[in-house]
């Protein structure tokens, strides 16, 4: 059987911009909120949220951007991205570089491409406001593949030269879970030898106060409790961004070529609710089926599984349905659970690309991230293994958990691989 | 040329490209002089380059100039620079019309065919 393993990351998020600063972040529990005031307007209660440092992207003219000078991009690339893309793109080239990989090793036909975003409302917004000035009589060329759900995988199959197959996804916050999992089916299918998987979003009012008008943000304003998954006085979510990007490679041809290893994605499982459009189901019945099918995806059981990255994005129903989801799939084991989460925010369609990156970087460099910001732990999660602070170990098994609107659930395996 | 001079969408377009661009742009109002357009058609041309150019500063475009083989421009450039070019005089260009157009002198003397149809 081929098996998929993870040979590079790449990170643009709230707290770091590259792994060793994002792994010092997740064993420090170092949060990345900031306060911050949407359309200038102080009444909006979203006042916190996960920034992206180190770009100064808020302008819809990409010539006024500004980004990390370790990276630099023609006018021909900068001119049909949006701000994630470029996000994105920045991610890339850092797990490009973590796999040991040039870029022109991914025009050989046998590498694809699966990305996840919602598009960039920002940008949309922007192209269409202009067009409806022009009275529909004209409109930026690269406004379409800009802004649309798909300008990841447009600009960087073209980028990187990419022939193999190539998809964006789209499941809500679940979007690049599916695409993590599907990659590695393509792989283990013996489809392409080597996937590409990136998620990015951004954090601007057009994509981030559309949540505010669910009454799914927190309203606070303490960028230290703001985010706090599975805690009894959880008021919400925190909004972040940035990008992560996955290095994913037939194991037999990443050892041939002395790849490092992070990890095997040895399984992953998928379940719908068939519940409610925005709610959850009240005892989290898909995410539970989601992980039980990637837990016999993988052939693991229950009480094989050392550390569940929850998808928990601090909302008072979400996180007391997956809480539900946990104990009717653990029982009587008792893996570590916390949702790193408390720490970025919920990075909504990148979510689950980011967390599955952090699990593989936890594998690898041997440590669980624990459950910043949670003090009275709801009632909910009674019996369940919330531990407080990162710890320093050898987890062997962890799962990653995501869940996105019309209760798509999905859940990923990896595995410590024997060194 | 005066109503869309004090657009302010063309000022601020225009201001994004130079200092010199805005000079010209006045100035090609006023009087209507070539070379005014031809220094303003450059700062476009240069606004909308594909690649950073290394040195080659754009005066020494000739009219000759192929815009694409010469230039560097590809077909998404080509329509970056007509959208702008239209909003800028405020005129229409077809495709039919554009793919005419090779050389920055074919360029020049298409936009100044177009002002003189709609000032007519």
């Amino acid at each position: 059987m081929r098996r998929a393993v993870v040979t590079g990351l790449g990170f643009v998020t709230s707290i770091g911009n590259g792994k060793t600063e994002v792994s010092e972040s997740l064993r420090l529990l170092r949060h990345g909120f900031e306060p911050v005031e949407f359309l200038g307007n102080p009444r909006i209660p979203v006042k916190v949220a996960g920034t992206v440092k180190g770009f100064s992207v808020g302008s819809p003219n990409w010539r006024d951007w500004q980004y990390p000078s370790r990276y630099r991009y023609e006018p021909e690339t900068l001119r049909s991205l949006s701000p994630h893309g470029l996000f994105a793109l920045c991610a890339c080239d850092q797990a490009l570089e973590d796999a040991r990989l040039l870029a022109a090793d991914l025009g050989d036909g046998r590498t694809g491409l699966f990305c996840a975003s919602a598009g960039s409302p920002f940008l949309l917004c922007h192209h269409l406001k202009q067009m409806e000035a022009a009275r529909g009589e004209r409109g930026s060329p690269m406004g379409m593949v800009a802004s649309i759900a798909g300008t990841l995988n447009f600009n960087l199959a073209s980028f990187f030269h990419i022939r193999g197959a190539v998809c964006g996804f789209v499941s809500a916050c679940a979007s690049s879970s599916h695409a993590l999992g599907y990659a590695a089916d393509e792989i283990r299918l013996g489809r392409q030898d080597r996937m590409l998987v990136v998620g990015a979003e951004e954090v601007f009012a057009e994509n981030v106060l559309p949540f505010a008008a669910m009454r799914a943000l927190s309203p606070s304003a303490d960028p230290g409790t703001a985010s706090r998954p599975f805690d009894l006085r959880r008021d919400g979510f925190v909004a972040t961004g940035g990008a992560a990007a996955l290095v994913v490679e037939e194991a037999g041809t990443a050892r041939a070529r002395g790849a490092p290893i992070y990890a095997e994605i040895s399984g992953w499982g998928q379940a719908g609710d068939g519940h409610n459009v925005t709610a959850s189901h009240p005892e989290g019945a898909g995410l539970a089926e989601a992980m039980r099918r990637a837990l016999a995806d993988a052939g693991i059981a229950p009480g094989q599984v050392d550390y569940v990255s929850a998808h928990a994005t601090s909302t008072v129903v979400g996180d007391r349905s997956e809480a539900l989801a946990l104990k009717s799939v653990f029982g009587a084991a008792r893996p570590a659970i916390s949702s790193t989460k408390a720490l970025t925010g919920h990075a909504l369609s990148m979510a689950g690309a980011l967390e599955a990156a952090f699990c593989a970087l936890a594998l690898a460099e041997e440590y669980v991230p624990g459950c910043a910001h949670l003090e009275q732990p709801d009632p909910a999660c009674e019996g369940l293994n919330l531990p407080r602070a990162s710890a320093e170990g050898r987890p062997q098994v962890v799962l990653n958990n995501s869940s996105g609107f019309g209760g798509s659930n999905v859940c990923h395996v990896l595995r410590r691989v024997a060194d | 040329m005066s109503e869309a001079l004090s657009s302010p969408n063309i000022q601020e377009k225009l201001a994004r490209l130079s200092p010199a661009a805005v000079r010209h742009y006045s100035q090609f109002a006023a009087a209507g002089k070539d070379e005014d357009l031809r220094a303003l058609v450059f700062e476009v041309l240069k606004y909308h380059l594909p690649k950073t150019l290394a040195e080659a500063p754009p005066a020494s475009w000739k009219d000759e100039a192929r815009i694409i083989e010469d230039l560097g421009f590809d077909s998404l450039a080509m329509i970056e620079t007509v959208f702008f070019v239209e909003d800028l005089f405020q005129i229409s260009i077809s495709n039919a019309e554009i793919i005419e157009v090779h050389t920055v002198g074919e360029l020049l003397r298409f936009i100044r065919s177009k002002l003189a149809v709609c000032k007519s």
